[in-house]
């Protein structure tokens, strides 16, 4: 390597060091407003994903901003850059005297559940898990609440536009096919692919599910590859259940003239064929958990967030839906709401 | 990386009293580090100046995070320090012994990307062991674990080693590539594979209890104000110190470590002087594996106690490339700059949480310090002021000793500039 090209090298690789850094500057927060009674302290830890991943710790960024704004609390927020840092990122509010510490992701449910124990008399809340041992059992502790989601309402809202849509051959080639790309086979990636497969089903008996995980979250390749393979196989309806993995999915979707449904957030930017995205409210949740905190009013244990508190839901995406479809929606959406319908947890077989 | 340049010009030098010229040596052993710290943290605040935020307040937040000093005034008055040294010292512990991995190589002429590989699959072996053997007693458990930790780290840097040496493979891209089979195999391990805990996500069943290397403060009491099991400082560090020693040892003390430094200065000069050239670059690869797998061990048996997908995310492997550069390839040099950059590391999230100033910050110090480190601004300072050239710091006429340090890096440039010179 010359000296030249080492310099350019190393300028070149401080530039994109600076990128980074510049547009992170303006996301953070620094303290918060006065206020006349106690002022709260909320702490938020990010998972790896950071606060820029478009995704849960976004969400959860934004109701703690909302928290901040509406109860003038003190909120302070770290990315986690490995998993490494879970356990120090908590324990630093923890000593800090923090009134509520948010873990944002299941990756945190074990760092959760050893520093809630070094601390019972500080409030936690952790998105999507619960502060479990080393073996990832729930150690339910007082001072932990747990924040999680039916996906599985979401789930079956987008599940009964893909089937009414097969139904009704409204499809983009009739096939009579739909598909699921999940990240990695866990709870909450299943639940969402349960009411989705459930829902279809109950709309259009004869549908075919097809099934398949990428085993990634981030990378959008193999999503699009397993997209593809489904579109091959048929389907032409496929919903992603893989963060920014399944991105790829939507994109291959776009590319091959089918449908996609989008997850967790509202996501028909990211392709031209997205026709509605299951949205999971993370904002809605750790807002909820701050205000539970100021009124004092925190609870420990499983706090569930369903259809019926707008804890999920779903966005509509591009593509103007047919009114019976909608129709279908608004009935089957009353039905969960009022009990009458329950989407299961598990993915129905077959 | 002074060393061989000094080393080399030696011969050359006018015959001063031993002590002075020690001292000498050691002074200007810490100019270039300490002045390319400076140059990015002066180059760092400007930025932060740039970004609406205070420099001040923020390196004091990343004084306070990572040392534990200045913890004063609104902002930071709550932070216990206590805490935070244990936290910087457990970052310590893998980057003192990947910065081993990568300063060996360096010191025979290998640029060792691949510490975060040999780190992971470090991890991994001492993870199967600890899992598969659960039940033996801790005597034989713990060193089973790490000694297996070793292995598989040696292996993963032998395989570059071997490629290098018989088939000229150039390690750049061969560490680089098994980085990422590492990761992937790390993923298949854990995600659906035969080491993930049933109905989890993407994380092995815990160790055995008795391969958890000791804390070094008791868990059940209370420790400077806080329960003792918020420390998570384990003894893993004075394995670390442990290794710096024969690190030192190894390459100053033995005639492998005089092979390894003669074929990082010219493999054909070595090679004339009867030296293996190949067998030295494979066991150079095996030991530098070895020091990384190491980390990876301590990593799984003082903080982990199971094998985590976030490994994907570690950066302690690439940053082992910042720590043995700054600290000039020697035992203490890498222990200083690993206290450094763990500080940074542990302190960015203070700064961030309590100063809002981005964590993002740190990966930027560390680059601007590598930038000014690699583009050896002292240097040129000194080539185009004649005052500065004539200062007493150079004893040798400059041009063979920087041709040396320039060439260091790259070994096929250096075979050319041997026969130039």
């Amino acid at each position: 390597m010359s000296r030249m090209r080492m310099r350019w090298w190393a300028s070149a690789a401080l530039l994109l060091m600076l990128v980074p850094a510049l547009a992170a500057c303006g996301s953070t927060s620094g303290g918060g407003t006065s206020s006349v009674t106690k002022k709260y302290k909320v702490g938020l830890v990010t998972d790896t994903g950071g606060l820029n991943d478009q995704g849960f710790n976004h969400l959860a960024y934004v109701g703690l901003q909302k928290a901040k704004t509406d109860f003038g609390i003190q909120a302070d927020v770290v990315e986690s850059k490995s998993d490494a840092d879970y356990v120090p990122n908590l324990t630093t509010y923890a000593t800090g005297g923090y009134d509520l510490v948010i873990a944002v992701g299941f990756l945190m449910q074990t760092a959760v559940g050893s520093v809630a124990t070094s601390f019972p008399n500080i409030h936690f809340a952790i998105i999507d898990g619960a502060g479990t041992d080393a073996n990832g059992n729930d150690l339910h502790l007082s001072n932990v609440q747990s924040l999680l989601f039916r996906e599985q309402d979401a789930g079956a809202l987008v599940g009964v536009i893909a089937g009414v849509l097969e139904k009704d051959g409204a499809s983009p080639k009739k096939s009579g096919i739909i598909s699921a790309v999940g990240g990695v086979s866990i709870p909450p990636v299943n639940h969402y692919i349960a009411g989705y497969k459930w829902a279809a089903t109950m709309e259009d008996p004869n549908i075919k599910v097809l099934i398949g995980y990428s085993n990634k979250f981030d990378d959008p390749t193999p999503c699009r590859n397993l997209a593809n393979s489904q579109i091959d196989q048929g389907a032409d309806i496929v919903f992603q259940v893989a963060g920014g993995c399944g991105i790829g999915a939507l994109t291959a979707a776009a590319t091959r003239g089918v449908y996609g449904i989008g997850v967790d957030t509202d996501q028909k930017a990211a392709a031209s064929t997205v026709i509605a995205s299951a949205l999971k409210r993370v904002e809605v949740a750790t807002y909820d958990a701050i205000q539970a905190v100021v009124q004092n009013k925190f609870q420990g244990g499983v706090t569930t967030f369903s259809l019926q508190n707008d804890g999920v839901g779903y966005a509509p995406g591009n593509i103007t839906l047919p009114a019976d479809v909608m129709a279908e929606l608004t009935k089957i959406s009353g039905e969960i709401k009022s009990g009458q319908l329950t989407p299961p947890a598990d993915i129905p077989n077959p | 990386m002074t060393t061989p340049a000094t080393s080399q010009r030696r011969p050359q030098a006018p015959i001063a009293p031993e002590i002075p010229e020690r001292i000498q040596r050691v002074g200007k052993a810490l100019v270039a580090p300490l002045a390319s710290v400076l140059f990015a943290f002066a180059v760092g605040a400007i930025i932060i100046l740039f970004s609406g935020g205070n420099p001040i307040e923020a390196y004091q937040g990343l004084f306070c995070g990572g040392l534990g000093v200045f913890c004063t005034g609104d902002t930071y008055g709550s932070v216990a320090a206590p805490y935070r040294i244990s936290e910087t010292l457990v970052f310590t512990t893998p980057l003192i012994l990947t910065g081993f991995s990568v300063a060996i190589a360096f010191r025979a002429g290998l640029f060792n990307i691949g510490g975060e590989g040999q780190l992971i699959m470090g991890a991994i072996s001492s993870a199967v062991v600890g899992i598969h053997f659960a039940t033996w007693p801790g005597w034989l458990l713990l060193p089973a674990t790490l000694l297996a930790g070793i292995l598989g780290g040696a292996v993963w840097g032998g395989i570059v080693g071997v490629l290098k040496a018989y088939t000229g493979a150039h390690e750049v891209v061969t560490t680089i590539m098994l980085n990422y089979v590492a990761i992937f195999f790390l993923q298949y391990l854990v995600t659906g594979g035969p080491l993930q805990l049933p109905g989890q996500t993407q994380v092995s069943p815990p160790i055995g209890v008795g391969a958890n290397l000791p804390k070094l403060f008791p868990q059940a009491a209370q420790v400077f104000g806080l329960p003792g099991s918020v420390y998570r400082v384990h003894t893993g560090i004075f394995i670390a110190l442990i290794c710096a020693g024969i690190f030192y040892f190894l390459l100053m003390r033995t005639t492998l470590g005089y092979e390894i430094r003669a074929v990082g200065q010219s493999q054909r000069a070595a090679r004339y002087a009867g030296v293996s050239a190949q067998r030295t670059i494979v066991k150079t690869m095996l030991i530098a594996g070895a020091f990384a797998g190491l980390a990876g061990a301590i990593q799984t048996t003082g903080i982990y106690h199971n094998l985590p997908i976030g490994y994907q995310n570690d950066t302690t492997g690439f940053d082992a490339i910042g720590v043995a550069l700054l600290g000039q390839n020697s035992a203490i040099g890498v222990i200083l700059s690993a206290i450094l950059f763990a500080a940074l590391h542990v302190g960015s999230s203070v700064m961030q949480s309590n100063a809002g100033v981005p964590a993002s910050l740190v990966a930027m110090l560390q680059g601007l310090i590598l930038f000014s480190i690699a583009a050896n601004f002292l240097r040129s300072m000194k080539l185009r002021l004649p005052a500065l050239r004539q200062a007493p710091v150079g004893t040798a006429p400059l041009p063979p000793g920087v041709a040396a340090i320039e060439t260091e890096m790259d070994s096929s440039a250096e075979l050319d500039t041997d026969v130039k010179a």
